[in-house]
């Protein structure tokens, strides 16, 4: 992806040689970009915000891509009810990096837990712990919530 | 403190002490009768020795070059000492130490097993920190029986006071298993205990080693329960060198052990000196419960299995109201929230009572948290609606003043909140009322499962050992294992300074002033039960959600959550910690 996106830069930057300029450039069309970084796991989102400034925008401001990635391994879709309340909560993407990935991660470690699909219940424990986040924000004001802590504190994208 | 001196004449009778201090402040506190005699030490005549205080400083040096030396000669034997009848008064302290002092840098004699033990005996009983109180000082020959049968007795106490004389610490002694050395260790279980006639001597022979933390951690429990025992007995002045002793032996200990000895020290110090344990604002005790929260589950899983069997009652509800019997930072609601907004059908309208105590500045605490919640209510979409009281007490909370709607689901929370009322006669069986007055669909009880409200003080020292000790090992499990942020380490100190407070309620606190009358799940059951509440079982979801929390929590391996008859318990290792049960009154729903 990285080299397909490489490809078409260097063509574009060489418009003396119109022969060579493929037909399509990635980011020339911004959804089906979209649609390719969806699809992507965590640690190659954070990736692909280091290419350019397009991808690095859509990946910080896009949150339907961390919405897709929050939820990807939840047997069953989680109902249209949710999305406001995480978008008012913080966005999926705090809500990946906050909860949904130590929390996925720590279950994966543990003896306990080795599913690789995401319960329900895992998924309320992450909206839950999500809430006392946002909560704990507005009580400090936007200090960074210390309840959480005890996932490990997370990378910021 | 009695003393019983058989038939020897020369051991004075009577204590007799001036009240001029010495360097410790504690002198203060006993006042006897002038002695003409000259100036003597205050403890020391209690022991029922007479020391001059000028001599003291001597006296003791003298003491610990005894101590030395009779180490030492351990093996050769200083059973000269018992045979010979001809000795000084112990009670004439420096000229005895001295007698035997010239004596003993001399060449010892052969070994005698019972001797040794009777000299162990005596050399417990001069020195200053000695625990026994009743010991026969007088005819060493004939003594020899009551001795043997006070090692019995006192096992437990004379030997750490040897271990504690500060000179030994630098001078190790030898391992040996000789059976000579096993009259000190008397300490084993009571059953190989039985010496009728000291001239059978134990069979079990313990290595001694004297620098050795797990032992002296063994110690360290036997000397906070003898000290317990003294306090009980109201032996202040025994109990006063115990708790010192156990100062010591904490300070050779180290992580989660050495931190519940020095907090349970320094409760039985409050305890004898009669200092009350200073009142903090609700301010501070808040903040102190908000690290508590945030540095072990214990809170989490309290909140999380409530609101699950709150969740649960209020299924098909439209129009629900919580009453929270102590609000604080009302960290237990926004997952409800989050839940209920989050719940097929929408979310009901969500009414919040919540109940705190007075603040110092006169500041409306409870209402700026109303107003935080509020605003997390309005950006998740749920119908909210705040109001707060204030009261001393639970008692204090009268029916008629909560506003209960027609056709709303009421759910009534306390978390910590009902042991309190525990202290006052009555309190609890009109908050019982008062809540039953509200028609609750459903009690949300969180308490510590542990019994420390028992009668006898040295039963609940006992109980609040073992389990803070629990506490604090699961407090150390979980901070060692993660690196930790300065954050997260203040979240570990201020979680302690939590817990030694309560400690020190529950040990050195009498009367109403003792809050934390902790009682076990059990004893909840019967309470509830008699009331006329019926136990509702916190279902699978509660449990999964609880065990899903505590496999995500960092440094959560030791922890554990059981079910018990519908309820949930939540501990660590083998000993759980806090219980969560929910009750219906069924008279109530018709």
């Amino acid at each position: 992806m990285v080299h397909h996106h490489e490809s078409s830069e260097e063509a574009e930057k060489d418009p003396q040689e119109p022969s060579k300029r493929p037909k399509f450039s990635i980011n020339d069309d911004v959804d089906i970009l979209r649609e390719i970084l969806k699809r992507l796991d965590g640690p190659s989102l954070g990736v692909a915000s280091c290419v350019c400034r397009l991808w690095c925008s859509l990946t910080r401001n896009d949150d339907s891509l961390w919405e897709h990635l929050c939820f990807r391994h939840v047997s069953s879709p989680p109902p249209p009810s949710v999305r406001p309340v995480v978008v008012a909560l913080g966005g999926y993407k705090r809500l990946y990096m906050v909860c949904v990935r130590p929390v996925l991660s720590r279950l994966g470690d543990s003896d306990r837990v080795r599913k690789r699909v995401w319960t329900r219940h895992a998924v309320q424990l992450s909206l839950s712990l999500f809430c006392i986040d946002s909560y704990e924000r507005r009580l400090s004001g936007d200090a960074s919530a210390s309840s959480l802590m005890f996932l490990c504190n997370p990378i910021n994208v | 403190m009695k003393r019983d001196y058989p038939d020897n004449s020369k051991i004075g009778g009577g204590v007799k002490a001036e009240c001029s201090s010495m360097s410790s402040g504690k002198m203060k506190m006993w006042e006897e009768e002038l002695d003409g005699s000259g100036a003597m030490d205050e403890l020391l005549a209690a022991l029922g020795y007479k020391v001059r205080s000028s001599d003291m400083a001597d006296v003791a040096q003298k003491l610990e070059k005894l101590e030395m030396v009779m180490a030492t000669s351990q093996e050769e034997g200083i059973s000269h000492l018992a045979s010979d009848t001809v000795h000084y008064d112990p009670t004439d302290l420096h000229g005895w130490v001295q007698s035997m002092l010239t004596e003993l840098d001399g060449s010892p004699n052969c070994l005698d097993p019972s001797a040794l033990l009777a000299n162990q005996q005596i050399g417990d009983n001069i020195l200053p920190s000695a625990g026994s109180s009743v010991v026969s000082t007088g005819n060493f020959s004939n003594s020899q029986q009551q001795i043997g049968n006070l090692s019995t007795v006192y096992h437990d106490d004379s030997e750490y006071d040897l271990r504690a004389i500060p000179g030994k610490a630098v001078f190790p002694q030898s391992k040996t298993t000789d059976s000579e050395n096993s009259p000190k260790r008397l300490k084993a279980s009571p059953s190989t205990e039985s010496v009728p006639s000291p001239a059978t001597v134990p069979e079990q022979a313990r290595p001694v080693v004297l620098v050795d933390s797990q032992e002296n951690g063994v110690r360290l429990v036997h000397a906070l329960m003898a000290c317990a025992e003294a306090v009980q007995q109201n032996n202040l002045k025994l109990a006063e060198a115990l708790v010192e002793h156990v100062g010591r032996l904490a300070a050779s200990q180290a992580g989660a052990m050495r931190k519940v000895a020095s907090c349970f020290a320094q409760a039985l110090a409050h305890r004898i000196y009669g200092i009350s344990q200073p009142s903090i604002d609700s301010a501070l005790s808040d903040m102190l419960y908000m690290h508590f929260y945030e540095s072990c589950p214990y809170l989490k899983f309290a909140h999380f299995t409530a609101n699950q069997a709150i969740l649960e009652a209020f299924a098909t509800a439209d129009r629900v109201h919580v009453i929270d019997f102590g609000l604080k930072q009302g960290m237990q609601w926004p997952a409800l929230m989050q839940a209920l907004a989050l719940r097929p059908g929408g979310p009901p309208t969500f009414r919040l009572t919540g109940i705190g105590p007075p603040q110092p500045d006169n500041t409306d605490a409870l209402q700026q948290v109303g107003w935080k919640l509020a605003q997390l209510a309005k950006t998740i979409g749920v119908q909210f609606e705040f109001r707060g009281f204030v009261c001393n007490s639970l008692v204090d909370l009268e029916p008629s003043l909560i506003e209960i709607r027609p056709g709303e689901a009421v759910a009534v929370n306390s978390v910590f909140e009902l042991h309190e009322l525990l202290a006052r006669p009555g309190a609890i069986d009109k908050v019982l009322n008062t809540i039953k007055a509200v028609n609750p669909k459903i009690v949300t009880v969180v308490e510590q499962e542990a019994n420390h409200n028992e009668a006898l003080f040295l039963d609940r020292f006992t109980e609040a050992l073992h389990y803070y000790s629990t506490m604090f090992d699961s407090l150390e499990g979980s901070s060692s294992s993660s690196g930790l942020s300065p954050a997260a380490r203040q979240d570990v100190l201020m979680s302690e300074l939590y817990l030694r407070r309560q400690i020190c309620n529950v040990v050195a606190c009498k009367g109403l002033e003792r809050v934390e009358r902790h009682e076990t799940l059990s004893q909840w059951r019967g309470r509830m039960g008699s009331a006329g509440f019926e136990p509702v079982h916190l279902g699978s979801n509660a449990f999964k959600q609880a065990s899903m929390l505590l496999a995500v929590f960092a440094g959560g391996d030791g922890y554990r959550v059981e079910e018990n008859k519908g309820c949930l318990l939540l501990g660590w290792h083998t000993r759980p910690l806090i219980a969560t049960s929910a009750w219906k009154f069924p008279a109530g729903e018709l």
